[in-house]
């Protein structure tokens, strides 16, 4: 039951990188256009993110419930030592959300749009930079757990874990991979207006994406962390940047050809491998620690409580996964169902 | 402040924020499909014109709620790492399980916003009804996650381990379903009667009457039903708490003196130094049949309680007088409308009819509010019910005096904006041109 639990949460994660993570970058695909592009995008992603907005942000609620249930030792660790910027991404969602709402449900629209406008669009930006924040400190080695020999200082237990410059690389890395991700999937959901807007976009999405996850890893490299030189000697990890590399060929090709289901496609294969690549290296050890190591398996619930999970998981999973299929297709955001 | 204080005043902040949204976005759906229903049924366009009216309501509540409600299922954690790190994998079950209703409510909320025109008319009013059960389930999920705090059970608890887990018992601990049950007529009774009350003030201001008379009964239709109800819930859930957390009904009465054929206390002013109560009004023996159906019942008073084992006596106290009194209310205006619709009809065009139902707008939240800290602070100092204590639960990290106040700005600035938003929303509806046929 544990593979189960482990399958769900891995999918989940997915599925939050790749559903909230596109909708996080509309507002700063938004942010980063030019006036009369803000309008379009505005209208597009109403029409686009509004039916399934909600649902693209419940994963990290799935996620969680899952961490704590199964992990509980591994999520104490997590939200004692991250506390802050996990705070600082409560905020960015509550305003980002409430931004959402009222922009498009006051029933006037006046100048107050102006207000919840750039609500939105920095909140989208901010909060995937915490995010990222959130998962470079689970990385970058510098959480620290008290012992009877070491107590921390406030700044080492609760500070340098997340704030410092391999963590802010990483917030800034993904919130770019947000904004690629947003791009590609607006290709295909624009309208002749919009569609040459979103390949270029998708175009320098791509880049700002290498170029950041380039500065991200030589930074961990020079900077001697332990989790790039995890992701150096494992071949498996080794490969899949290799193969990553090859894919950015036919996506490239298939953004400017402005094709709406294969940039959809080579899209999520780079998600898929940069997520595989961050967390396979040092599998059970996502959270890396300075002075121990902590693997994702060790203290686990026990089995009782692993089963009901593993059941509850299966049974939401065959309701809400066709629901939400359905949801996707009836709204026409499943473009490779579609005849053209 | 001390770090454990400021964390429960977070958490208690947060939470009373969260259920106004939560409740509103789990109850409105309803008044929403009936209106739909209705339009559907008699193609009268009013009441197409109020669907969507409450369809915008519900999806602002519904996400106010969902944002606050992401941020408190973090929080459970931030504030209380020691108890997440214990309880989370015995409560994951009605966690894992509300993630899921939640998971269903979003997705059927977007079939109904977004399928007007799009989607099988009969298809699409089904949805809104998923909206509303999915909604309804997750709140009785929740509400068992905090049974389990007051009545633990699903497992062992031996030298401080919790062993032999057995996470369905957790779930249907024996306080799920008495609390459920009030928290979901309370809900109902709550945005049923501030719902209703909205459009009473709008009918007093001789605004669009026809759509705002259609609103206010299918709202008050609900809110009075479930007021009505409550009591019947009000009186299983006291008989429980008092077998359950005597210390609990002990402090929501201020009994202090362990006795037979005990009084009901009716108000007062709680003086915990000398351990008595003033200006009280006593009905007597009623305690005693209250809690235990006998009207000589002993129940044990606060004095033979260790002391380190009671919670806050006056806060508990007064929160219950104020629950109490406010659902009397409720339940004598529910019935004096059901009263008026029968018999009176005429009155509905007086002014005093609808002044008492604006008048009573804020008080089924309040009392909600009020009985959600009589439980709550009713349970200290326990987190888990004598097993472990709040203080022994709360984060190492110092501080959290700093995130209660962003908390309370940030929260603050939210309910006037929203206010602000509900009113445009009122002042848009009532300036849209008649449409009835």
């Amino acid at each position: 039951m544990i593979t189960v639990v482990l399958f769900f949460l891995a999918f989940s994660l997915l599925l939050y990188v790749l559903l909230g993570g596109a909708d996080f970058g509309a507002g700063i695909i938004e942010l980063f256009s030019s006036e009369d592009n803000q309008k379009i995008t505005k209208k597009t992603i109403y029409r686009v993110m509004g039916p399934v907005w909600e649902a693209n942000h419940i994963w990290i609620i799935i996620l969680i419930v899952i961490l704590w249930v199964a992990f509980p030792q591994y999520y104490k660790v997590m939200v004692t030592s991250l506390h802050i910027p996990i705070t600082l991404m409560l905020i960015g969602i509550t305003l980002r959300g409430v931004a959402f709402v009222f922009r498009h449900y006051d029933a006037y629209v006046d100048n107050s749009q102006r207000i919840y406008n750039w609500l939105f669009r920095v909140s989208s930006l901010v909060t995937p930079i915490f995010l990222g924040m959130i998962f470079g400190g689970m990385i970058s080695s510098k959480i620290v757990i008290p012992t009877e020999e070491f107590t921390p200082s406030f700044a080492e237990a609760y500070i340098t874990p997340w704030f410092n410059p391999f963590s802010f690389l990483v917030g800034i890395f993904f919130a770019s991979l947000c904004a690629f991700l947003s791009a590609v999937l607006l290709i295909g959901e624009a309208d002749e207006e919009g569609y040459p807007v979103y390949v270029r976009k998708a175009k320098i999405a791509t880049i700002v994406v290498v170029i950041l996850g380039f500065i991200t890893i030589s930074y961990g490299y020079f900077a001697d962390r332990y989790f790039v030189e995890g992701i150096i000697k494992n071949p498996i990890s080794v490969s899949m940047i290799i193969l990553s590399a090859l894919c950015l060929v036919p996506l490239w090709f298939f953004i400017k050809k402005g094709n709406r289901i294969y940039s959809r496609i080579f899209a999520g294969i780079q998600v898929i491998l940069i997520i595989a690549v961050a967390l396979i290296p040092h599998f059970p050890n996502i959270l890396l620690i300075k002075n121990e190591s902590m693997s994702l398996l060790q203290n686990t619930a026990p089995d009782s409580v692993i089963k009901v999970l593993g059941i509850s998981l299966l049974i939401g999973g065959g309701i809400i996964l066709p629901g939400l299929f359905h949801l996707l297709k009836s709204f026409k955001l499943i473009k490779i169902l579609e005849r053209r | 402040m001390e770090n454990i204080d400021a964390a429960r005043l977070q958490m208690a902040f947060t939470l009373i924020f969260h259920i106004v949204f939560a409740c509103i976005g789990m109850v409105m759906p309803f008044f929403m499909v009936v209106s739909h229903k209705k339009w559907l049924n008699t193609g009268n366009p009013v009441y197409l014109q109020l669907t969507k009216a409450w369809q915008k309501g519900v999806a602002i509540f519904f996400v106010i709620g969902a944002v606050s409600g992401t941020a408190l299922s973090f929080e459970l954690g931030l504030l209380w790492p020691e108890f997440m790190e214990h309880a989370g994998p015995i409560i994951g079950m009605p966690f894992s399980l509300e993630g899921a209703a939640f998971f269903v409510e979003a997705i059927a909320l977007g079939f109904y916003l977004y399928g007007w025109n799009k989607i099988p008319p009969k298809f699409h009013w089904f949805t809104g009804v998923i909206v509303g059960i999915a909604g309804v389930a997750s709140g009785i999920l929740v509400v068992s996650a905090n049974g389990w705090m007051n009545a633990p059970s699903g497992f062992d608890y031996v030298d401080g381990k919790f062993l032999n887990i057995d996470p369905v018992a957790a779930l249907l601990n024996p306080a799920w379903f008495t609390q459920a049950l009030h928290m979901v007529l309370a809900a109902f009774t709550a945005t049923g009667f501030a719902v209703a009350g909205i459009h009473a003030i709008q009918i007093l201001r001789n605004k669009q009457k026809e759509i705002h008379k259609k609103a206010f009964k299918i709202a008050i239709t609900f809110g009075a039903i479930a007021a009505i109800l409550q009591p019947i819930s009000g009186d299983i859930s006291a008989k429980d708490v008092a077998k359950r957390q005597p210390v609990k009904l002990a402090a929501m009465e201020a009994h202090y003196e362990t006795a037979k054929g005990v009084p009901l206390y009716i108000g007062g002013i709680v003086d915990h130094q000398q351990k008595e109560v003033h200006y009280k009004i006593e009905i007597p023996n009623a305690l005693s049949f209250l809690a235990f159906g006998d009207f000589n019942a002993e129940i044990k008073g606060l004095n033979d309680f260790p002391e380190d084992e009671i919670p806050n006596v006056p806060i508990v106290h007064y929160a219950f007088q104020i629950m109490v009194g406010l659902g009397g209310i409720l339940l004598f205006a529910g019935l004096f409308f059901f009263f008026v619709n029968a018999r009176k009809k005429q009155w509905l065009s007086k002014k005093f009819f609808w002044k008492v139902f604006a008048l009573l707008t804020p008080a089924g939240f309040i009392a909600l509010e009020a009985g959600w800290i009589v439980t709550e602070v009713g349970r200290q100092p326990w987190i888990i019910h004598k097993i472990m204590r709040t203080k022994d639960a709360v984060t190492p990290m110092p501080g959290i005096v700093y995130s209660f106040f962003l908390y309370v700005i940030l929260y603050s600035i939210l309910t006037l904006a929203v206010a602000w938003l509900l009113r445009r929303q009122i002042k848009s509806l009532n300036n849209t041109p008649k449409l009835s046929v």
